[in-house]
C-alpha cells in the first residue's frame, strides 16, 4: 500500500518536472508574441494595481526597513569616520611636532650664526632631577661625544641654561643656573657692571654684584662676564625684575628672571669650543 | 468532499502566498535580496504534508508565479516542484517542533532553488540572465529562514484545522 503510494508521488513529481520541462522549452522557443509571452503580460497587466496599491500601504514599513539598513551602514560609516578622525589627529600631532622642531632647528641656526666663534652641539634633554632640592637635568650626550664638565649649556634661543656638572659616556648632568649651589661669573649689559649669578633654588636667580653702589635698573639685561672660565662672555641670561633693599652685609638683592624657561627644555646648545678653562681634575684626567 | 476541500485550501493558499509575494515581497526587499515566500510556503507546506501534496504546491506556486513575472515560464514551478517534493520527503524525518528546523531546510532550499534556477537558464541558453551571486542567495536563504519563523506558525494553524476537519467528516 504504502508502496503504491510512493510510487505515485513519483510518478506525479517525475510528470510535473516534465510538464516544467516542456514549458520551459516552449516558452524559451516561440517569440515575444507567442501564448506563454502574451499569458504573462496579460497576467502583469491584472496584478499591477494591486502591486500599486500594496507599495503605497507598505511604504512606512518599507522606509523603516531601509532605516534600520541606513543605521547600519551609518555605523559603519560612523566607525570607519572615527579611525579618519583618529589618523588625521596624529597626523596633526605630527605635523604640529615637525613646526615646532623646524622652529627650534631656526632658532638654534640663529644662535649659531650670532656667536660665530663658539661650536655647538644640539643635545635632547632626557630627563630631569627628581630631588626637589637639585635643580639639574638629565641630557642625552657624554664623553663620547666630547662633552666636558664645565661646559656651558644654552636653550634653543642661546640664552645661559647652566653648566655640566657630570659626565658619564653616554649621559651628562646640567647644573642649572636656578639651583643654589650655581654661581656664573655676570654684568649688566648696560653699564658693564659685574657680579656673580646665583640660584636661588625656586625657579629664580638674583645677582650680587661686586660694586655695592652700583647703577642698576629694572629691565637691565644680565649676560655672561667671561669670568671664571667656565662660560663664554657675552650670552643673555636674564633681565633685573627687582631690586631689593640694601642688606646688613651691605649687598643688595638684585633678582633676576632667566630668559630660558627652565621648566620647558627639550633640546640644549652645549659649547664645545672653546673649552672650558676651569677643568676639574677629574675630566682632565680622562682627556 | 474531503478532497475538494482539500483543493479549495490549496487553491486559497497558493492565491494569497501569491498576492503577498507579488505584492509585500518587492517592498520587503533589501538592496539585490529579495524574499521568496512562495519557496519558504512550499517547504513549510510539504513538511506539514509530505512529498505529494509538497509537490503540487510547489509546482503550481511556481508556475503561477512564473505567469506574473517576467521569468522564463516553467523555471520557478521546475525548482519548487522539486524543492516541494524533497521537503515532503523530510516530514517524517523531522520528529522535532521547534522552529529552528524548518528554518534551517528553507535555508538549504534557497540554495538549492537558485542553483537549479540558474542550473535551469544556463540549459535553456537564456542570453539575458543576471549575474551569479553567492552572496546575494546567501542573503536571500538568510531572509527567507527568517520569514519561516512567521510563515511556519500559519501554515501550522491552516494544517491544524485541516486535521481537525478531516476528523469531523
Amino acid at each position: 500500500m504504502i508502496e503504491r503510494y510512493n510510487r505515485r508521488q513519483r510518478a506525479l513529481v517525475i510528470t510535473l518536472v516534465i510538464i516544467c520541462v516542456l514549458l520551459v522549452t516552449v516558452y524559451s522557443r516561440e517569440d515575444k508574441e507567442g501564448f506563454l509571452h502574451r499569458l504573462q503580460r496579460f497576467s502583469m497587466d491584472v496584478v499591477s494595481p494591486l502591486q500599486k496599491g500594496m507599495s503605497k500601504v507598505l511604504s512606512p514599513v518599507k522606509e523603516g526597513i531601509e532605516f534600520l539598513v541606513d543605521l547600519g551602514r551609518a555605523r559603519g560609516e560612523r566607525d570607519r569616520l572615527r579611525e579618519e578622525l583618529k589618523d588625521l589627529e596624529e597626523r596633526v600631532h605630527e605635523l604640529e611636532e615637525m613646526r615646532r622642531e623646524n622652529e627650534t632647528l631656526k632658532q638654534m641656526v640663529a644662535v649659531k650664526e650670532a656667536n660665530p666663534e663658539l661650536d655647538y652641539l644640539v643635545v635632547e634633554v632626557i630627563g630631569a632631577n627628581p630631588d626637589a632640592w637639585e635643580q639639574t637635568v638629565q641630557i642625552g650626550a657624554g664623553y663620547s661625544d666630547g662633552l666636558r664638565e664645565y661646559m656651558a649649556v644654552l636653550s634653543e634661543d642661546g640664552s645661559l641654561v647652566g653648566r655640566i656638572i657630570l659626565c658619564t659616556s653616554e649621559t651628562s648632568v646640567v647644573q642649572l643656573i636656578t639651583d643654589e649651589k650655581s654661581a656664573v661669573g655676570a654684568k649688566l649689559q648696560r653699564n658693564g657692571e659685574m657680579g656673580v649669578l646665583k640660584g636661588d633654588g625656586g625657579g629664580k636667580t638674583h645677582l650680587e654684584l661686586l660694586n655695592q653702589d652700583a647703577d642698576v635698573q629694572t629691565g637691565d639685561v644680565v649676560i655672561t662676564s667671561g669670568m671664571g672660565g667656565t662660560c663664554p662672555a657675552g650670552i643673555p641670561i636674564g633681565v633685573v625684575t627687582e631690586i631689593g633693599e640694601m642688606q646688613a652685609d651691605l649687598s643688595i638683592g638684585v633678582f633676576i628672571q632667566p630668559r630660558a624657561s627652565m621648566t620647558r627644555l627639550e633640546k640644549v646648545l652645549v659649547v664645545v669650543n672653546p673649552l672650558p678653562a676651569t677643568l676639574p681634575m677629574a675630566a682632565e684626567g680622562r682627556n | 468532499m474531503f478532497a475538494a476541500h482539500r483543493r479549495l485550501l490549496l487553491l486559497t493558499v497558493i492565491t494569497l502566498t501569491l498576492l503577498v509575494q507579488l505584492t509585500v515581497a518587492p517592498e520587503l526587499s533589501v538592496g539585490s535580496v529579495r524574499p521568496d515566500i512562495l519557496l519558504v510556503a512550499t517547504v513549510c507546506w510539504a513538511l506539514f504534508h509530505g512529498p505529494g501534496r509538497g509537490t503540487v504546491f510547489g509546482f503550481f506556486g511556481g508556475l503561477v508565479e512564473d505567469i506574473f513575472s517576467t521569468a522564463v515560464l516553467g523555471v520557478g514551478a521546475f525548482g519548487k516542484t522539486i524543492i516541494g517534493y524533497f521537503a515532503g520527503e523530510l516530514k517524517h524525518r523531522v520528529v522535532s517542533r521547534s522552529v529552528a528546523w524548518p528554518m534551517c531546510i528553507v535555508f538549504v532550499a534557497t540554495v538549492l532553488h537558485e542553483l537549479l534556477k540558474f542550473a535551469t537558464w544556463t540549459m535553456v541558453g537564456l542570453e539575458e540572465r543576471p549575474p551569479f551571486s553567492f552572496g546575494i542567495i546567501a542573503g536571500m536563504a538568510l531572509y527567507n529562514a527568517l520569514l519561516t519563523l512567521v510563515v511556519y506558525p500559519i501554515l501550522a494553524r491552516v494544517a491544524a484545522s485541516e486535521e481537525k476537519a478531516m476528523l469531523f467528516q
